[in-house]
């Protein structure tokens, strides 16, 4: 890049703002999340108070700009939170001075000659940022708002429409989704008859673990069954194997809309409308699956193969033995990309839950439910949605390159 | 290998082939069939296998046959064209959109930083996550008066304005549009994996070479890493229009194929794209023509499929 000294102290300039608006805002954003966390999990709150705070001892928070509006009263964690302001304010400037110290430093530093790679550099760091920024809000903000207490949920800080962190955090809309009571402990906790219970286990822990169920069991069958397959046609004989498999991977064309139709037909007339097997049994057959797996044990050596056969393994314990420890990183991947798959199959799921059963209902059926019959409360409908999202995104933390490696597999061996 | 041997083979081979196969069969292939069969049938009284009856070609006519009435053609389904257009709109915004938001992503990607793998997964992050909620919070984040964008440009811009007073997903005009959006964003980092992983692989000399010759940044990217690009740009357009025709959730979620528009003195909904109309038939009972919409559906798609690889692969150099 060549350009003049003065557009480059200028450009520095105009993206040295840029970086210290990126900066504040996400710091600031990220610390009071973080203490908001802190503040609602060290706070056990009466729960009486939780609702109602006793007049005599509130705390108003009166805006400049929202005095005509009713003062917001300040639950125990909402009062614990006003008291780490000032530490995030404290670490936010401090924060956001050092990076601005470092960056100058650094540009000092550079020769003259680089200074256009630096800006580049520079451009393309915020460039990103604000593109992870634009792509991840939904979801910070769907767990800001799942805090919020009924009623004020979707009020952003009005001085600063920036700020969605909640300034009063709750866990009442997480025990009202969990069906907790508010005073029931557990020892009082025990329902009055038997239809109370029912009503007491139609909550989202239930659904969590049907969906965890559906999701596991199928992904585990799945990945045995393509397994075994990938096995025959990466490594075996087989008379006509590849007009099979080309036939198995023209399937992959076809919409899946297109079965919905008869195989629910199919499930309907095999009697199993509304159970869990329902939920995953058509789905069993992963072409996909097969193909990646495939892909895979060609790569190992054949030699290894003989050797077991030479030394009278049978063909199952040559299976066992060589090839299943041999593509444990892949059968992870197949394993954790059917999980997904079934976690989130909610057209499916919706077409062949049996209603009557609210039991047997698994995480996004469920969710759809509550927000018909939730509309207007959006912070229930916020956590109820925290139980789909954030298992996964842990789940993603710990295997981001089973995931990304697994799902982009399909297109760059093509 | 000697032919007992051989034989015993394939017989282990079955045996190992054969719990997918089963299940292939039946709930994969035997489908395909069926559907076909379930097409030529309607089940008018209700639910149920018990009361299907046999009605030929009536599904087939009724969806895309046409009749006269006051001396002009009318269509004798008109909501299923307008399904299949709102589709490929759908699918004709939201694909180039995705390849560019992605491609974009890649290139600042393609460069050497520090927390790059930090990039790649933050991007890649709301992939995985399921679309129904992702659908529901943006419903939420469109919403008028409390939704975020409601808020931020009522700070910015005053009460009184669009954002505010319906929002994107209550106009016929920008439902649509905000639902490309949101499925953009949710989609773009799986396509940047893929472009950084091409862009990996083309070596550098081959730049090296161009700038010798002189080309400019610009001409190398139409001209050298564009085309090389192109078996990504293929698979993301077949598996985009794949997705565009299986379409459900998102609109399930976002906009139930609302909102309304008047064409042509029929009342439409604006974002009810052929998946969503599909289970709309499928979940009033009219089974036997929601497996014929299936069976068009099924044959627009190979046929898209078909005119890709021949006018988009077919010329690799």
């Amino acid at each position: 890049m060549t350009s003049s000294a003065p557009t480059r102290v200028l450009l520095f300039c105009l993206l040295l703002i840029g970086l210290i608006l990126i900066s504040t805002g996400l710091c600031s954003q990220m610390l009071r999340l973080g203490s908001m966390l802190l503040a609602v999990s060290t706070t056990t709150e009466a729960p009486a108070a939780a609702e109602l705070p006793p007049i005599t001892d509130q705390t108003v928070v009166k805006n400049s700009a929202t005095s005509s509006e009713i003062p917001i009263l300040l639950t125990p964690a909402g009062r614990r939170m006003e008291a780490f302001n000032p530490a995030v304010s404290f670490f936010k400037f401090l924060l956001t001075a050092a990076l601005v110290f470092w960056v100058v430093a650094r540009w000092l530093r550079t020769p003259i000659i680089l200074r256009g790679e630096f800006l580049k550099t520079m451009f393309l760091y915020e460039a990103l940022m604000v593109g992870v920024i634009v792509v991840l809000f939904p979801f910070f903000w769907m767990v800001c708002t799942s805090f919020k207490p009924s009623g004020t949920e979707l009020k952003i800080n009005i001085s600063n429409p920036f700020d969605v962190v909640p300034t009063n955090p709750t866990l009442n809309n997480f025990k009202k989704v969990l069906k907790i009571e508010p005073g029931n402990t557990a020892s009082d906790a025990k329902p009055q008859n038997k239809e109370d219970a029912e009503e007491q286990k139609k909550n989202f822990g239930t659904y969590f673990l049907n969906s965890l169920i559906v999701a596991s069991t199928a992904a585990f069958f799945v990945t045995l069954f393509a397994s075994m397959a990938g096995y025959v046609f990466a490594k075996k004989e087989l008379p006509y194997k590849s007009t099979m498999f080309g036939i198995f991977m023209a399937t992959m064309m076809i919409p899946g809309m297109m079965f919905m139709v008869p195989q629910f037909f199919m499930i309907c007339k095999m009697g199993l409308f509304g159970t869990k097997w329902a939920m995953f049994l058509p789905h069993l057959a992963s072409v996909f699956g097969v193909f990646m797996l495939k892909q895979f044990m060609e790569t190992i050596p054949s030699s290894l193969i003989e050797a077991a056969r030479i030394d009278g393994a049978s063909e199952w314990q040559i299976f066992r033995i060589v090839i299943i420890p041999l593509s444990m990183p892949i059968l992870l991947t197949l394993f954790l990309l059917t999980f997904l798959f079934h976690w989130s199959n909610f057209l499916w799921q919706l077409i062949v839950t049996d209603f009557q059963e609210p039991l047997s209902i698994t995480l996004p059926v469920a969710l759809s439910l509550f927000r018909g019959q939730y509309t207007s409360d959006l912070g229930l409908i916020m956590s109820a949605s925290c139980f789909s999202v954030v298992p996964i995104v842990i789940l993603f933390l710990i295997a981001q390159r089973y995931f990304i490696e697994g799902m982009t597999q399909g297109a760059v061996k093509e | 290998m000697s032919a007992p041997s051989n034989h015993r083979e394939t017989i282990s081979s079955l045996i190992f082939l054969s719990p997918f196969l089963i299940l292939f069969a039946i709930f994969l292939i035997f489908p395909i069939i069926y559907s076909f069969y379930l097409s030529f049938f309607d089940a008018s009284k209700g639910f149920g296998l018990s009361n299907l009856h046999f009605v030929g070609f009536e599904n087939y006519v009724n969806l895309l046959g046409f009749h006269f009435e006051e001396g002009a053609f009318k269509l004798n389904d008109p909501a299923f064209w307008w399904s299949i257009a709102v589709t490929f709109i759908y699918g004709g915004l939201s694909i180039p959109l995705g390849i560019g938001a992605s491609l974009m992503l890649a290139l600042l990607l393609h460069n050497k930083l520090a927390g790059r793998n930090f990039f790649r997964s933050a991007f890649f992050l709301p992939n995985i996550l399921d679309m129904l909620v992702v659908g529901v919070i943006w419903t939420l984040i469109y919403a008028p008066k409390y939704g975020a964008l409601a808020q931020i440009t009522t700070y910015f811009f005053g009460g009184d304005q669009f954002f505010n007073n319906g929002g994107m997903l209550s106009s016929p005009f920008t439902a649509l549009p905000a639902v490309i959006i949101a499925m953009v964003l949710k989609g773009a980092g799986f396509g940047m994996v893929l472009f950084l992983a091409a862009l990996q692989n083309i070596p550098e000399a081959v730049y090296e070479a161009a700038d010798i010759d002189g080309a400019s940044k610009w001409d190398q990217f139409w001209l050298i890493t564009l085309p090389l690009l192109k078996p990504i740009l293929f698979f993301m357009g077949v598996t985009g229009i794949i997705g565009s025709l299986n379409a459900f959730t998102e609109i399930y979620a976002m906009t139930a194929g609302g909102p309304q528009i008047v064409l042509g003195g029929e009342t439409l909904g604006s974002t009810q794209v052929a998946g969503y109309y599909l289970y709309k038939q499928f979940d009033g009972g009219r089974h036997g023509y929601a497996a014929a919409i299936s069976y068009v559906l099924l044959a627009i798609t190979l046929l898209l499929t078909w005119l890709q690889k021949k006018f988009v692969a077919g010329d690799k150099a």
